[in-house]
């Protein structure tokens, strides 16, 4: 029971220390920012859109690529050749900006985001590939940001921020929200330092020559993004991240809890794949294969704990255990407890950061929900390891309804 | 150098966003550039050569601080409690000799029994208490360089700082003090922990973290060291200043605090003795007992009050480091970088002017190293104040200083210390120790009842635990009582000592042995006289 205890603690101390990388001290935050750019444009762009029953959100997403202050960048949207309504949306744009807005129809009989991508990667004629979703909000000066810290960090592959910015829509929508800020704030960054990182699925860049040479993306993989990260990170490809509060991309949550139990259970499930791909082994170091492991068994540490601590919790109180041994049982507890606090202390970050007025209910939700949405979290895991040994590999695609994009409106015009 | 913190707290260094914003001609950002910050505040990190000035300084205070610790001051019944507990820790038998009812939370003492291998290893030998003392040679270490470590990270010149680590750790009622066995001193070590890692000049999350659980744990040594946290919140507020990571550094330190704090009283409610109830000992029971029931000693301005008395008694042992340290802290609250040692010594001396307060006699621990730190630092403003157009006033200064320190000091110190040097005020309780591990028969089957000094002496004796009683208990603890069903006649021997004495007539069942006794033997001089007493059963 201590020996659990202490390997429970562990992991959340080791989880909490690197999810508060980038507060560490006030230099590391100030490294995490891109640099200023220097207003030369010298790289050009593909920006790959891939769209799937998205004709709703699409053209919003392309209008707003098309304003960026760039001046060497294509879009290529990929639309499914079984998909007529998202395929038009992408035609008439094509129309409206001939040269800039490129579509490729994506044949494949077995659709899924990887797939898409490698379809448009032959038209690529950029230096650069760039990776968007369709509905995702980019920020005009983006790219100006991107190409400056590629030629300033002779990076190879630039990873951008992205933020999920309903938080009010839902208890967990918040959470989801919270993680998404400490993960490109903050834990990506520690990532980069180390050699090891699991790309995010959008606003990612790499430099086409590089993708080439790592052939493109796994069309098998459900987290190809993930995987992508890996397999160049083990070629020692250099990473940069960079965050900045007023261009990151953004996303919105999964509307319903159980497209957010799809989603992450995919993601799990890729995680799972990227594992048993084996690739990380190539990593040089020790210490970077341990991370990778670490990092690509995360999701399932924190299911476990987050079932485990519970019941000892529970064990302590109950059960008659002597009192050193029920206070062992809640030394796990304190790193999960830390946790929360700095949570708090990010959510009222996040809200300064994006002027989002946070309410007394939305702390009040991030300290009630933290157990059920660990809850969540946990069940997630378990089906991505269902689903892993059962041979169910198939893609389950999460709906967007386009909450953040209104939201985004009226802060745009406050 | 005393504005701006505040001025700019509200000022984070992360820009709003403003995203979303589509206008067709958008202003260009700007970044902010890195905190800034004056290079002379940031160079805090000791040098090697000064790592080992602080030390050379650190041992000869210890040097003055060891040599006779075994023979002054005279053991307290505190230290021999104090010690007893962490005897009953290091052998397993829980948190004290006795019940234990929450009087102190229990961390010192946990402390106390990591370090009882210390005086075996040095082979010292007397009675318990005064062996023990020399466990507590490490944490006076630790006070005396976290002193220096926290002036410089005050920003401080290395001087000042050897001068706040010397005029602390010379002063002869630090080494009264500090010689014995006390909660505070565990305390005040962890305290000068956090004060010294919030002021980490590196600003480090995990060391705003760290200072949290350690002011937990100073809290938990003695729980009165809780009235100097808003000296470290001053610190961590002061050094977070300008950083954009400020609320971080907040919720670190809260994190700390709170988490590790939290385990006593969840200790207590796994026990099931968090709240009162019959039958059984309770943590919110004995606070309410505290606050509520503990008799005042009366205040210190009145004459003949215990309070009075005692602040004579540190007034006796060294003047100059209360009042030159309580003269230079009003000045120090007004001076930005000083402001956390002074709010420290402020609140605790307020404290301990309240009308009608109990005023322990270990309290002055507490206060010492914050007086000798606001001494110092007033001495290094100055010194700064000079204008530095003048060459000659700063030697000048120099030399009237340490000629007057010299003349005013210098005399009472060497006295004082002298005196904790040569005294033997313990010689009546290690003759009377010896006696008892050696001239009493039957040791197995007696019952004995002692104060605290000598409680340890006599289960190490070969007294049954069980046997071996505490006076103050005999009339206290109802558990005591049922293991002497015919009263005193189940006791066989008493050892009558000054603490023993004091108060009869709140304890009858020792007035009761005190009468029905006669000496064996007798030891110490006549005022702190140690009786060896044999029980008269025969009387009617």
């Amino acid at each position: 029971m201590i020996l659990i205890s202490a390997v429970l603690a562990t992991f959340a101390a080791v989880t909490l220390w690197w999810t508060m990388h980038a507060w560490r001290t006030p230099e590391t935050l100030a490294g995490t920012r891109f640099t200023e750019p220097d207003g030369d444009h010298r790289l050009t762009f593909s920006l790959l859109l891939p769209a799937r029953h998205e004709q709703s959100v699409l053209e919003h997403t392309i209008q707003r690529l098309l304003r960026s202050t760039h001046q060497g960048y294509e879009i290529i949207v990929i639309v499914g050749h079984d998909d007529p309504e998202t395929a038009a949306v992408a035609h008439r744009a094509a129309e409206n900006a001939p040269g800039r807005v490129l579509v490729v129809t994506d044949h494949n009989e077995v659709k899924n985001k990887p797939r898409a991508l490698n379809t448009a990667l032959p038209y690529v004629r950029g230096d650069v590939v760039g990776v968007f979703d369709a509905e995702d909000q980019v920020h005009p000066e983006l790219l100006e940001h991107v190409d400056h810290a590629f030629r300033s960090t002779g990076a190879d592959v630039v990873q951008g921020g992205v933020q999920l910015i309903n938080f009010h829509s839902s208890w967990f929508s918040l959470h989801n929200c919270l993680e998404y800020f400490f993960w490109f704030r903050s834990r990506l960054h520690l990532h980069a330092d180390k050699g090891f990182i699991p790309l995010g699925g959008n606003t990612v860049f790499v430099r086409s020559d590089v993708l080439r040479g790592a052939n493109g993306w796994d069309g098998t993989c459900l987290a190809e993004d993930c995987d992508l990260g890996v397999r160049l990170s083990s070629r020692g490809a250099r990473v940069v991240v960079a965050y900045e509060a007023s261009l990151v991309t953004r996303e919105e949550t999964p509307d319903t809890l159980g497209s957010l139990l799809k989603q992450r259970t995919r993601w799990n499930q890729g995680f799972l794949q990227v594992l048993r791909k084996g690739e990380w082994r190539r990593l040089p170091s020790f210490g970077q294969r341990l991370l990778a492991r670490y990092t690509l068994l995360g999701p399932f540490f924190q299911a476990f704990s987050g079932i485990a601590i519970p019941i000892g919790i529970a064990a302590a109180i109950f059960a008659d255990l002597p009192v050193g041994i029920a206070l062992a049982t809640f030394v796990p507890v304190v790193p999960m407890a830390a946790n929360i606090v700095f949570q708090t202390v990010g959510l009222r970050d996040f809200g300064k950061q994006y002027d989002l007025k946070i309410k007394p209910v939305h702390y009040a939700r991030l300290i009630l929900g933290a157990f059920p949405y660990a809850l969540v979290l946990s069940v997630a895991a378990l089906r991505a390891v269902w689903r892993e040994y059962t041979g169910r590999r198939n893609w389950e695609l999460t709906a967007h309804v386009g909450a953040h994009i209104n939201n985004n409106a009226e802060v745009g015009t406050a | 150098m005393t504005t701006t913190s505040e001025a700019t707290a509200g000022t984070a260094v992360i820009p709003k966003a403003r995203a979303g914003g589509l206008e067709p001609t958008l202003p260009r950002r700007r970044l902010p550039k890195h905190d800034h910050q004056p290079a002379r505040v940031r160079q805090r990190e000791l040098t090697g050569g000064e790592g080992l000035l602080a030390a050379g300084l650190t041992a000869l205070v210890l040097a003055v601080l060891t040599i006779n610790i075994t023979g002054f001051p005279m053991a307290s019944d505190d230290e021999g409690t104090y010690l007893a507990q962490a005897w009953a820790v290091a052998t397993g038998k829980g948190l004290a000799h006795y019940t234990y009812w929450y009087d102190h939370p229990p961390l010192a003492w946990i402390q106390l029994a990591a370090l009882s291998w210390i005086p075996d290893v040095f082979g010292v030998t007397g009675p318990a208490v005064t062996a023990g003392r020399v466990a507590m040679i490490p944490v006076v270490a630790a006070c005396v360089l976290l002193v220096y470590l926290i002036c410089r990270r005050l920003g401080m010149a290395v001087w000042s700082s050897s001068a706040a680590l010397l005029f602390f750790g010379l002063s002869p009622l630090t080494v009264t003090m500090y010689r014995e066995i006390y909660l505070d001193s565990f305390a005040v070590a962890w305290m000068l922990g956090a004060l010294a890692l919030v002021l980490s000049p590196r600003r480090n999350l995990w060391h705003y973290t760290a200072a949290g659980a350690a002011t937990a744990i100073a809290v938990l040594s003695k729980e009165t060291m809780l009235v100097t946290l808003p000296a470290v919140c001053v610190a961590l507020w002061q050094n977070a200043a300008r950083s954009s990571t400020r609320p971080w550094a907040v919720g670190g330190y809260t994190s700390g605090l709170v988490l590790v704090g939290v385990f006593y009283p969840l200790y207590a409610l796994l026990r099931g003795e968090l709240f009162p109830g019959p039958g059984h000992v309770s943590l919110i029971g004995a606070w309410q007992f505290q606050l509520a029931n503990r008799s005042g000693t009366g205040s210190i301005f009145t004459d003949g009050s215990g309070s009075h008395e005692l602040v004579e008694s540190w007034l006796f042992y060294d003047p100059v480091i209360l009042v030159a340290g309580l003269a230079a802290t009003v000045p120090a609250l007004f001076v930005r970088r000083l402001r956390p040692a002074a709010v420290a010594a402020v609140i605790l001396a307020l404290v301990a002017m309240r009308p009608g307060g109990y005023l322990p006699a270990m309290y002055v621990v507490q206060i010492l190293p914050f007086l000798a730190i606001a001494a110092a630092g007033m001495l290094d403003v100055a010194a700064h104040r000079l204008p530095a157009r003048r060459r000659w006033w700063r030697p000048a200064l120099a030399t009237v200083t340490i000629l007057l320190a010299a003349v005013l000091i210098g005399p009472r110190w060497w006295t004082g210390n002298q005196r904790a040097l040569t005294a033997a005020d313990n010689a009546g309780y290690t003759a009377a120790a010896e006696y008892l591990r050696t001239s009493i028969p039957d040791r197995a089957g007696s019952t004995v009842v002692v104060d605290d000094v000598l409680w340890l002496d006599c289960v190490e004796a070969g007294f049954p635990e069980q046997q071996v009683i505490w006076f103050y208990k005999l009339d206290l603890d109802p558990a005591v009582a049922a293991r002497l069903p015919n009263g005193w006649r189940d006791v066989d021997y008493l050892v009558s000592t000054p603490a023993l004495r004091q108060d009869p007539s709140a304890l009858p069942g020792v007035r009761s042995l005190l009468t029905n006794s006669t000496v064996e033997a007798s030891f110490g001089p006549p005022d702190g006289r140690i009786e060896i007493r044999r029980i008269d059963k025969e009387n009617p």
